[in-house]
């Protein structure tokens, strides 16, 4: 289809804008880490060597003097969100996998039958966190899991699930009975059906529901600021307590946030496609 | 809802097969169970007490300014027992700085909501167009989604610094074209500030309107597009009465999804402002936050997550039916 000329102008107009709305604060951040307090503190400066000489001071100083501090942080947060991904996909792979072939029906709840099983299921990942401030307060300093991988873990599988399950769910509804039917013709019990057959050929949504698992743990805030303080303090909560030490140290917090933010952004920059497919599975159809 | 492919095994198989469907599905059931629905109901209960304690130390401070006004009853003495009461229920009406709290709320969502689908339909179409660098633009327009937003909350606090960002240099621009002295206090006053969580909340979701509204626009067949230009629609009719209509389901998926993500809005806020000046700018979460944390008071924390939950429920259903009632009408 052609376009005139100021069709394609307003098109690549709004294009290029949007695009430096989306990708100016990650540039400003990444000069600010490079900027001397001075270079900060008088006024903006944009361009490297033009208007501010950059040091790689912040840097070092948070790889070589912060370096164990920063690592074990990085580590808790990987340790939390691995798990609770891993965790994650498989409950929700088998929940998934059960609601979308087998037909259920809870005579004793409400009755239930599989569309509100899944409902019931999906409705909890919107439940406001703020309801578990409380109970998950009083419950994990009673099992003794404040300050624990495994208690992070726990926390976030309990909201991953619900996503996961209603991903695959939906992911194992498109797929064609016949392999499996085939596969037990030919002896395979249900669950050798399921293993080796259907979760091969899932290995797209697995991965989708993979991504957004990892990255709503690594991403994420409350429980990590109310079940953590010490220890297991992962990355949020470490970026968000530079605020009140010392005054506001932009130029550490810079590089600091960068290096929180890279491994999601990098996720998200090579395995666009899947993202995408998990946000429409899940909006979509539902 | 639709199954392709319809369940197609026996409900009342073999008991084996009655054992292996739930094997499949119990373990989340039961997860869901002992860390979602158990804590809810302990939490119902706990709102009907009077549970205090002292406060909890947490590593970042989001006790922020206690003058603003502690919970009301913050004075009670701790250890009243376990006496069922309804004090923490009747203390809701009239505690100001909650009534603020939900007021902010409900800012926020109304404002981020509307702001994201505007801005994501606009954008969603122009990615639909075809054109050279679709592909990277679109890879562009995803990443404010993957930022931490915690890390969204700082990029967003520094450049709305009027001193330290481009801001200084576009204010001085505005001030010598209209002779007025512009400087925007983003972080100093409550309505910018309310208006900058907003903004940068919106930041990082735009895109998550964008990309669902274009797989939505992505998936109108072309040749309804076809028939309505054979007939001579311009292009603004055929956004008004195919693109729109059509896109409405999904769009309501999407405004709801957001919108009860807003609601539970605390990391934006605790980077920022911290829910200053005062608490001008504190949402629920984060009062039920400080509320349990900082003041101890457990069973008015609950009480007042539940009145949360009535919030979003009542939001979720107005929503759904207003939405369905306009749906009707715009096909019709």
């Amino acid at each position: 289809m052609r376009r005139k000329f100021w069709q394609r102008t307003l098109l690549y107009t709004v294009v290029v804008l949007w695009s430096i709305v989306c990708l100016f604060p990650f540039y400003w951040l990444f000069t600010t880490s490079f900027k001397t307090p001075l270079a900060v503190s008088r006024g903006p400066r944009y361009v490297p060597y033009v208007d501010f000489q950059p040091t790689g001071d912040h840097w070092r100083y948070l790889f070589n003097e912060q370096g164990r501090t920063l690592a074990r942080h990085f580590r808790n947060s990987l340790i939390a969100a691995t798990g609770a991904t891993v965790a994650a996909v498989i409950l929700g792979a088998m929940g998934g996998y059960g609601l979308a072939r087998y037909r259920y029906h809870w005579r004793r709840f409400f009755n239930w039958r599989n569309d509100n099983i899944a409902f019931w299921i999906i409705s909890q990942r919107f439940l406001p966190p703020a309801l578990f401030v409380v109970p998950f307060l009083l419950l994990y300093s009673w099992l003794n899991l404040i300050d624990t991988h495994i208690g992070l873990i726990m926390a976030y599988t309990m909201f991953n699930v619900p996503f996961a399950l209603w991903i695959m769910r939906d992911f194992f509804m498109n797929l064609p009975i016949e392999l499996e039917e085939s596969a037990l013709v030919d002896g395979a019990t249900p669950w050798q059906a399921f293993v080796r057959i259907v979760l091969p050929l899932s290995a797209p949504g697995l991965v989708s529901v993979a991504i957004f698992s990892f990255v709503f743990s690594w991403n994420e805030f409350l429980y990590a600021l109310m079940l953590t303080n010490y220890e297991a303090i992962t990355l949020p909560v470490l970026i968000a307590g530079q605020n009140n030490t010392r005054g506001i140290q932009w130029w550490y917090i810079s590089a600091l946030t960068l290096t929180a933010v890279a491994p999601v952004v990098l996720i998200g920059l090579a395995l666009e496609r899947y993202i995408i497919r998990g946000l429409t599975a899940g909006a979509i159809k539902g | 809802m639709t199954q392709p492919h319809a369940p197609a095994r026996k409900e009342e198989g073999r008991p084996h097969e009655r054992t292996i469907k739930r094997i499949f599905l119990m373990p989340a059931v039961i997860y869901l169970l002992l860390l979602s629905v158990f804590p809810m109901l302990w939490s119902l209960s706990i709102s009907f007490t009077d549970y205090q304690r002292g406060a909890i130390r947490t590593a970042v401070d989001v006790g922020g300014d206690v003058s603003a006004g502690a919970p009301a009853g913050a004075e009670t003495p701790t250890g009243q027992g376990l006496r069922l009461t309804l004090r923490n229920y009747e203390r809701m009406a009239s505690d100001q700085r909650l009534h603020t709290a939900a007021l902010n709320t409900l800012t926020y969502v109304i404002g981020g909501v509307l702001l994201q689908y505007v801005v994501g339909f606009l954008l969603a179409l122009v990615l639909h167009q075809d054109f050279w660098g679709r592909n990277i633009a679109r890879v562009i327009f995803l990443m404010p989604m993957m930022v931490t937003p915690v890390a969204a909350a700082y990029m967003g606090r520094m450049l709305f610094d009027s001193r330290l960002s481009p801001q200084a240099h576009l204010q001085r621009i505005l001030s010598s074209l209209t002779g007025w002295e512009i400087s925007i206090p983003w972080f100093g006053d409550g309505r910018w500030a309310t208006l900058a969580i907003i903004l940068i909340d919106s930041w990082q979701w735009i895109p998550f309107m964008t990309l669902l509204l274009l797989a939505g626009m992505q998936s109108i067949p072309e040749d309804i597009y076809e028939a309505a230009r054979v007939d001579g629609a311009s292009s603004f009719q055929i956004l008004r009465k195919i693109t729109f209509p059509l896109l409405l389901p999904i769009s309501l998926t999407a405004i709801l999804i957001r919108g009860l993500e807003i609601f539970k809005i605390i990391d934006i806020i605790v980077v920022t402002t911290g829910g200053g000046p005062g608490s001008a700018t504190e949402s629920l979460t984060m009062y039920i936050f400080r509320t349990a944390l900082t003041f101890g008071n457990f069973s008015y924390a609950a009480a007042i997550s539940y009145a949360l939950l009535v919030l979003v429920i009542l939001f979720a259903t107005l929503f759904l039916m207003l939405g369905r009632r306009f749906a009707r009408q715009s096909i019709s």
